[in-house]
């Protein structure tokens, strides 16, 4: 096992490599740059020219890349050009905002998703499937930051039960894990109850039905341990949703976090965030596939081995 | 098992102390939510910001400030005089001022002060003065390069907003992010860039000026300034009690607000024209017949009227209204005329097409409309392009960010129209939108006229004092207003906006903004 | 054409795909034939007219600057439809070819598009589309391409994961044995077989895709004004949520109920043609 975690992490070295590259470059492919927005009015030409050296945006794009690739060797992610202060400072300030906002999302999403994906599977195809995968449905199929705006006028401004921006209190978050939340039930519910009648009809469940064995027992202790296999995979998959994908419910609910931190820093083009934001999510993006292989193959042998 | 029922625990008492925390809002502890505008202004550090939002003058102290009519008074400074060929100014201070780390204020300081913006973004601001010399320990003497009669204007600004010269010095670039340190009502307590700054108050502060009733330390012990982003969520917060204060509203607000019994607003006179370039180097704008007939398609009044329900004003010239320069010749203001403008196109060969779009042998009057991301400039760039419509002119409206239109304007060919708005009280603003040496970003206009050139030369080196200067930029003015190389739109007005069972605030704002002359007379009720 | 005509009725035999196939006809009726359909034209301003409320003459009201909701939204249709169709379209042709090639041929060329592949399919497409549109600039075309490249890793992978399974199968085993090129073997045997389930995750991403569209619009990106769309009228209606709340609510509904009727006939074609296991593999 442990060799298989070694192998699997050694492969992501070449990948990282690339991977800065690109965000590197992609940054400086979007038109303007950070000066623009620092000169003052009233400043000259040349006071323009000497900000950009001094930043070193004059520099071909390879050596600006080789000098940010050389501090990130020592763990420095380099110092914001407008918000002048060290990235890591920034991402530190955000990163526990998304996190908590994304993990209760998470958890909210996973535990109704699976409740209601198993109530679905044991009632299959019966008015209950019907109506809980049809309520499920519509968290999916409305933009989130719709449901966030109608949550605000409702619970926020007609019912005074929440705050309606910031993070500033715990009640702060409820509404916004609600939108992302539900949004995301409908995923887990629909993985959870065709993995649940998938493997009702297998000859195992099928033995312990004959054994007599009750019911509900079959059904939870049988097959919906079972059918938590592939949930865990799709949601180990979705890791960089849980810290970058809040970006436009953080713009509605005016929360700070990674994913507001990289769109503002994009829109002043404020290269260092934006490349530490986006190394952070591609980092969270590879270590989430990496602990999804190696809880599936902690539980499943045969991975293990396809794998190695 | 043990240290999982002490985290539990542990969690359990810090949500318990929010709950608390947030149950109950402590006697005169306020939150304020930061102008839009403002959000995400880097740091506290008046001499290398670029940017710095509303609460930065409540933590510096500046040697003069403005009241709302644009007049001078003194702050840090008690009174001032200057030569009359405008090459010296001789400042008297306030005694007995400390700043926040107890380091004395006095003329030392300013002798620190002014040399410490050489290389910095803002030094322009403090180009014309030669040297300062100690006359006292409370009198200082500004040598002059050269007379700059906008002096006063640039000492108001909030870049000149004193800090410690100790702690500035000592804390390098982390200074105005980590900590700022003034003589100002307020010290800095916390600050987390785009999300909020805490403010407690100073108790020593003596140094509030004539502006003020209240004399002595602010009435509010602590404020909690938020950045929010968005005009419509930070309006919600108000009317839900999350907040006190709203220190901008948009002017499309105030119809609504006027509804809510439990909130107040006050106006100031704004800073803001909203305003149209064209750019006179690629067709159809390089013919001043054409950038005639579509400054004069723009009708302010309808604008002013329908979008902003009559709060605010038309812009007709390019300045803000309130400024000496902007009172031209009635012959120079620009003013709908939707007649004119059909005339002038249609002398000028633009006949109109069936599709209600002119067209010149073969090629139609259909230009390029450029906006920027945020629900005014959309609203007033739709309504722009309709009233072009109008008189026969086919616009096509693309919304770029902030950084992406400036890019574009750099190309110098790439843009014809564009909706935008700027903030700044001092007529100097045309040398900016319009010097020669600024082509394609700034002067989006592409304005390179000799006569033009020779008038801003005059305007901006040329002046020896406030009334010339006054005259030099007039004139230069209505120069720039017979080319129509800008369409003059609108000019917003400031305002702010308060829970009025939770705040009393000043009938009158003292400033050209809510600054702490005005800051440190509120009070909670 | 038996097996054709069969599915159709399936589908439409299942309650849930007849009432969506239903409703899907009406949404894309408005958006081909919106001017016969609109009461009004969709950009005359009658700005003394601003934020009215639903009443006879206007259905759904009117929006900031007096212009008839109702029309705004039936127009609205024909954007949010075509950016998302065409996009998708992209994406799917885009992502069939690059998926097949590497399915087919394995090696380096597979061991690359797999690890771009994982590595953007767990990046939110939001994000994705943000930043592309940064770089090439706001407007429908670029809406498309953005929405298109998010999308892109999912075909990929779909079509991968097909033509690997079916690689392996006797007879593309036998057919290769027997001389036949790759091209044949690629367009002959495997694509044809791999196309279904993709064109029915085509069809599924095409309702995320209208919500993608939506969400750049609300962001300001996307269609400019005055071309209505869903999601650029929701933006604007943002500011106007307290006294007209009608702006971002029926637009709003207006989604919901085509991205529903497009996942219920999803469904039901998933159904028709009992291909979940085949979707679900990848």
């Amino acid at each position: 096992m442990l060799t298989f975690v070694i192998k699997r992490l050694a492969s992501l070295v070449p990948v990282f490599l690339v991977v800065s590259m690109i965000i590197f470059m992609i940054i400086h492919l979007v038109p303007g740059d950070p000066i623009d927005s620092i000169v003052q009015i009233g400043s000259t030409p040349e006071q323009k020219a000497e900000l950009t050296a001094k930043y070193g945006l004059d520099k071909p794009l390879i050596v600006q890349y080789g000098i940010w690739l050389a501090k990130l060797a020592t763990g420095d992610l380099g110092e914001a050009i407008i918000l002048r202060q060290p990235v890591s400072t920034l991402i530190a300030q955000n990163l526990p905002h998304s996190l908590i906002l994304g993990t209760l999302a998470l958890v909210f999403s996973t535990i109704v998703g699976i409740a209601a994906g198993a109530v679905a599977a044991i009632w299959k195809d019966g008015f209950v499937d019907r109506a809980v995968m049809g309520i499920i449905l519509l968290g999916s199929t409305v933009p989130s930051f719709w449901l966030g705006l109608l949550m605000i006028l409702l619970f926020a401004v007609q019912l005074g039960w929440f705050p309606v921006s910031g993070a500033r209190s715990w009640s702060a978050l409820v509404l916004p894990v609600l939108t992302i939340g539900f949004g995301g039930v409908a995923l887990v519910a629909r993985v959870t109850r065709v993995a649940m009648i998938d493997i009702a009809r297998r000859d195992f469940v099928m033995m312990l039905h004959a054994k007599g064995v009750p019911a509900w027992r079959i059904q939870l202790q049988h097959i919906l341990r079972h059918a938590l296999l592939p949930v865990v995979t799709i949601l180990s998959l979705r890791i960089g949703w849980i810290l970058g994908g809040a970006v436009t419910i953080e713009y509605v609910f005016a929360r700070p976090g990674l994913g507001s931190l990289l769109i503002t820093s994009l829109n002043q083009r404020d290269y260092p965030v934006v490349q530490g934001c986006l190394l952070m999510l591609a980092i969270a993006v590879m270590l989430g596939t990496l602990i999804g292989d190696i809880v599936q193959a902690a539980m499943d042998p045969r991975v293990r081995e396809r794998m190695s | 098992m043990r240290s999982t029922t002490k985290a539990i625990l542990l969690c359990g008492s810090a949500l318990l102390s929010v709950a608390l925390l947030s149950g109950t809002a402590m006697a005169q502890d306020v939150t304020f939510v930061m102008p839009a505008r403002d959000v995400g202004a880097p740091s506290y550090n008046p001499i290398k910001g670029t940017r710095l939002n509303a609460a930065t003058t409540l933590i510096y102290d500046r040697m003069v400030i403005q009241d709302a009519d644009q007049s001078f008074h003194g702050q840090l400074a008690t009174s001032w005089e200057t030569t009359s060929d405008g090459m010296s100014w001789t400042f008297k201070l306030k005694p007995n001022v400390k700043f926040h780390d107890d380091e004395p204020f006095n003329a030392e300081t300013i002798v620190w002060w002014v040399p410490k913006f050489k290389g910095t973004e803002n030094a322009f601001m403090t180009d014309a003065i030669e040297k300062v010399e100690v006359i006292d320990p409370l009198t200082v003497k500004f040598v002059m390069k050269n007379p700059d009669p906008n002096l006063l204007f640039n000492m108001a600004s909030s870049f000149m907003g004193i800090p410690s010269p100790k702690a500035f010095d000592a804390m390098g670039d982390r200074f105005g992010v980590s900590a700022a340190v003034g003589t100002g009502p307020f010290k800095l307590e916390s600050f987390a860039v785009g999300q909020q700054t805490v403010l407690v108050r100073n108790d020593a502060y003596n140094s509030a000026s004539k502006l003020s009733t209240n004399q002595g330390p602010a009435k509010l012990k602590k404020i909690t300034l938020r950045e929010i982003p968005d005009d419509s969520t930070a309006f919600l917060e108000l009317k839900t009690g999350g907040v006190d204060m709203l220190l901008s509203v948009p002017t499309d607000f105030l119809p609504r607000l006027s509804a809510e019994r439990a909130t107040k607003v006050v106006t100031l006179p704004g800073t803001e024209v909203y305003y149209m370039p064209m750019n006179t180097s690629v067709e159809p704008f390089t013919d001043i017949k054409v950038r005639e007939a579509t400054a004069f398609a723009i009708n302010q009044k309808e604008i002013l009227a329908s979008l902003f329900g009559g709060v605010g004003a038309e812009a007709n010239t390019f300045l803000i209204g309130g400024l000496a320069e902007a009172k031209v010749d009635p012959k120079f203001r620009i003013a709908y005329d939707p007649a004119r403008s059909r005339k002038v196109l249609d002398d000028a060969g633009w006949a109109l097409g069936p599709d209600g779009v002119r067209a010149k042998g073969g090629v139609k009057l259909q230009v390029k409309l450029w906006t920027q991301n945020g629900t005014e400039f959309k609203r007033i760039t739709e309504v722009v392009q309709a009233q072009l419509k109008a008189v026969g002119i086919g616009a096509d409206i693309t919304v770029f960010d902030a950084a992406t239109i400036t890019a574009q304007y750099r190309k110098r060919t790439e843009h014809q129209l564009a909706v935008r708005v700027y903030s700044w009280a001092n007529a100097d603003i045309l040398d900016w939108f319009f010097s020669g040496k600024r082509l394609g970003h700034p002067n989006h206009a592409m304005w390179n006229d000799p006569a033009s050139e020779a008038l801003n030369e005059k305007a901006m080196k040329g002046s020896r004092n406030w009334d010339e200067r006054v005259t030099n930029f007039r004139a230069y003015h209505e120069n720039l207003l017979s080319q129509f190389v800008f369409a003059p739109i609108y000019q917003p007005v400031q305002n702010f906006a308060y829970a009025d069972a939770r705040l009393s605030v000043p009938a009158t704002i003292r400033g050209t903004r809510l600054q702490s002359q005005t800051v440190v007379d509120i009070e909670k009720k | 054409m038996t097996i054709k005509s069969d599915l159709i009725s399936k589908v439409l035999r299942n309650p849930r795909g007849g009432v969506s196939a239903v409703v899907l006809l009406v949404v894309i009726i408005c958006a081909v034939f919106a001017p016969l359909i609109a009461p009004y034209a969709y950009d005359v301003q009658a700005l003394r007219n601003a934020n009215l409320d639903p009443s006879w003459t206007n259905w759904m009201g009117t929006d900031e600057f007096g212009r008839d909701l109702f029309s705004r939204i039936i127009y609205g249709a024909r954007t949010s439809l075509s950016v998302a169709v065409t996009a998708i379209s992209i994406s799917v042709a885009v992502g069939m070819s690059i998926g097949a090639a590497a399915g087919y041929f394995g090696g380096m060329f597979d061991r690359v598009v797999t690890a771009a592949v994982d590595l953007t399919w767990s990046f939110p497409e939001i994000l994705i589309a943000l930043i592309l549109i940064a770089i090439i600039g706001p407007g429908l075309n670029s809406t498309m391409i953005a929405i298109s490249i998010a999308y892109l890793a999912q075909f990929t992978r779909l079509t991968r994961a097909q033509v690997m399974a079916l690689k392996n199968e006797t007879y593309v085993e036998a057919t290769a044995n027997l001389g036949a090129g790759h091209t044949h073997i690629i367009f002959r045997h495997l694509l044809p077989n791999a196309l279904t389930p993709v064109i029915v995750a085509g069809m599924l991403a095409t309702g995320d895709a209208i919500i993608l569209e939506a969400t750049l619009g609300f962001f300001g990106l996307g269609a400019q004004p005055p071309t209505p769309s869903w999601g650029a009228m929701m933006s604007s209606g943002t500011a106007q949520i307290f006294i007209a709340p009608w702006i971002i609510i029926f637009p709003g509904l207006a989604i919901a109920i085509t991205v529903i009727a497009i996942n219920l006939f999803g469904d039901a074609v998933i159904e028709a043609l009992d291909i979940r296991n085949r979707l679900r593999d990848s």
